[in-house]
């Protein structure tokens, strides 16, 4: 294997272990490795993919600062995820003191929304909003298990909390995006 | 609020197939698929400047001591010596020693290695471990990404070359595989303008500096 070879199967804890080491640039490979695979969660947690842009950037600066002390630096990915899923609830809780009493975000117009919107299915865009009004447990397990695909195994691993705690959240939302889609069809 | 029958709830989870549910619960197992139906599956793009800026400012955090030690002597620097035929032994034993052991620094600023009356030969070094190519581009040869490329020196993933430049202030980028352009992180640097950042190089008849 050549050496452009190697560098590129190099595993997390190499990377990291380097970075540390001091050499900063090597911590563009995590962020290239990354910066998309959690793009979609961190888009439909906020509600936009220029919101998500904006808290994968600052997830990854911050988990650059705080590299020292990433304990399993093989499991960078998930130490990342939880850096990430932080900014995600701490925007969100945010953007819900900031948001216009009785007015959602997600119905007023921003910019590109309109073509993001036509992109997407009446139900789509119907569902997108239902999720945006659950609460955020409830919206990440149904990101999580509905959009990533994962398992309430791999979600409870990935977050900490128990399958029983998630199936709960989950079986709310189920209702609850029940009641707002029968409300608005 | 009309809640799910709990067998539907076990189907919307994928531990049920639509055959365990029943004829009577034909009517809800619809909307359960309708609400399924309505999720968006599209892929997420992100713009390709986050990593650009992910490592500006990875780039802009303080280095470590040791890191600014490290840095210092990749540097130019003016030194003064009273040589000593004992001394210059052991300076070339020293030397040895050095070029075995160093590891691959990050990146240098550029380094004068000799001098002449109105021109000096500057070293610009990058690492850069995933490049096919590098080249620098800057005032001294008409931002040409194609004139002055940079060659692998031993150390893994380093680049450099070497130039002789008039005395003065310079402007450089390095362009990584003919389209990515690449500030020196060790090197201030100045607004092009455009949304990028150039390196700055002043030139004297008695060497190089990046400050």
């Amino acid at each position: 294997m050549d050496r452009l070879g190697a560098r590129a199967a190099a595993s997390d804890g190499d990377v990291v272990r380097a970075v540390l080491a001091g050499d900063a640039e090597r911590y563009a490979e995590l962020v290239q490795r990354y910066r998309d695979r959690y793009a979609r969660y961190a888009a439909r947690m906020l509600g936009s993919p220029d919101a998500a842009e904006d808290a994968v950037q600052d997830a990854f600066i911050r988990a650059y600062d705080q590299l020292a002390q990433c304990r399993d630096p093989d499991n960078f990915a998930g130490w990342f995820f939880l850096i990430l899923r932080n900014r995600c609830f701490a925007e969100r809780r945010r953007t819900k003191r900031e948001a216009v009493a009785d007015v959602s975000q997600d119905e007023l117009p921003g910019p590109g929304r309109a073509d993001r919107d036509a992109e997407r299915s009446e139900t789509q865009q119907l569902l997108a909003r239902g999720v945006s009004e659950l609460t955020a447990e409830q919206r990440e397990v149904f990101v999580l298990k509905h959009v990533e695909g994962k398992s309430y195994d791999e979600i409870a691993a990935a977050t900490g909390a128990t399958v029983a705690s998630l199936k709960m959240r989950m079986h709310r939302a189920y209702d609850r995006l029940r009641a707002y889609l029968k409300e608005r069809t | 609020m009309r809640e799910f029958h709990p067998l539907v709830k076990r189907w919307l989870d994928g531990e049920l197939t639509a055959d365990q549910l029943g004829a009577e619960l034909a009517a809800e197992l619809a909307e359960a698929r309708a609400l399924l139906s309505g999720v968006d599956h599209s892929p997420v793009t992100l713009g390709h400047e986050l990593d650009q800026r992910v490592m500006a400012a990875v780039r802009s955090r303080p280095a470590r001591r040791w890191q600014r030690a490290w840095r210092w002597i990749g540097e130019a620097h003016e030194l003064r010596l009273r040589v000593r035929p004992w001394a210059v032994v052991a300076l070339a034993a020293a030397a040895t020693l050095v070029l075995m052991f160093a590891p691959a620094r990050q990146s240098r600023a550029p380094a004068a290695v000799a001098q002449a009356p109105e021109s000096v030969y500057v070293k610009f070094v990058l690492y850069a471990p995933g490049a096919h190519e590098v080249s620098v581009a800057g005032t001294f040869n008409g931002w040409d990404t194609h004139a002055t490329p940079l060659a692998r020196a031993d150390a893994p993933g380093v680049w450099a070359a070497t130039l002789s430049l008039p005395a003065g202030q310079h402007l450089y980028a390095f362009v990584v595989d003919g389209r990515r352009w690449v500030a020196d992180p060790t090197a201030p640097g100045v607004d092009d303008g455009f949304g990028r950042r150039n390196s700055v190089l002043a030139v004297t008849p008695r060497g190089a500096r990046v400050s």
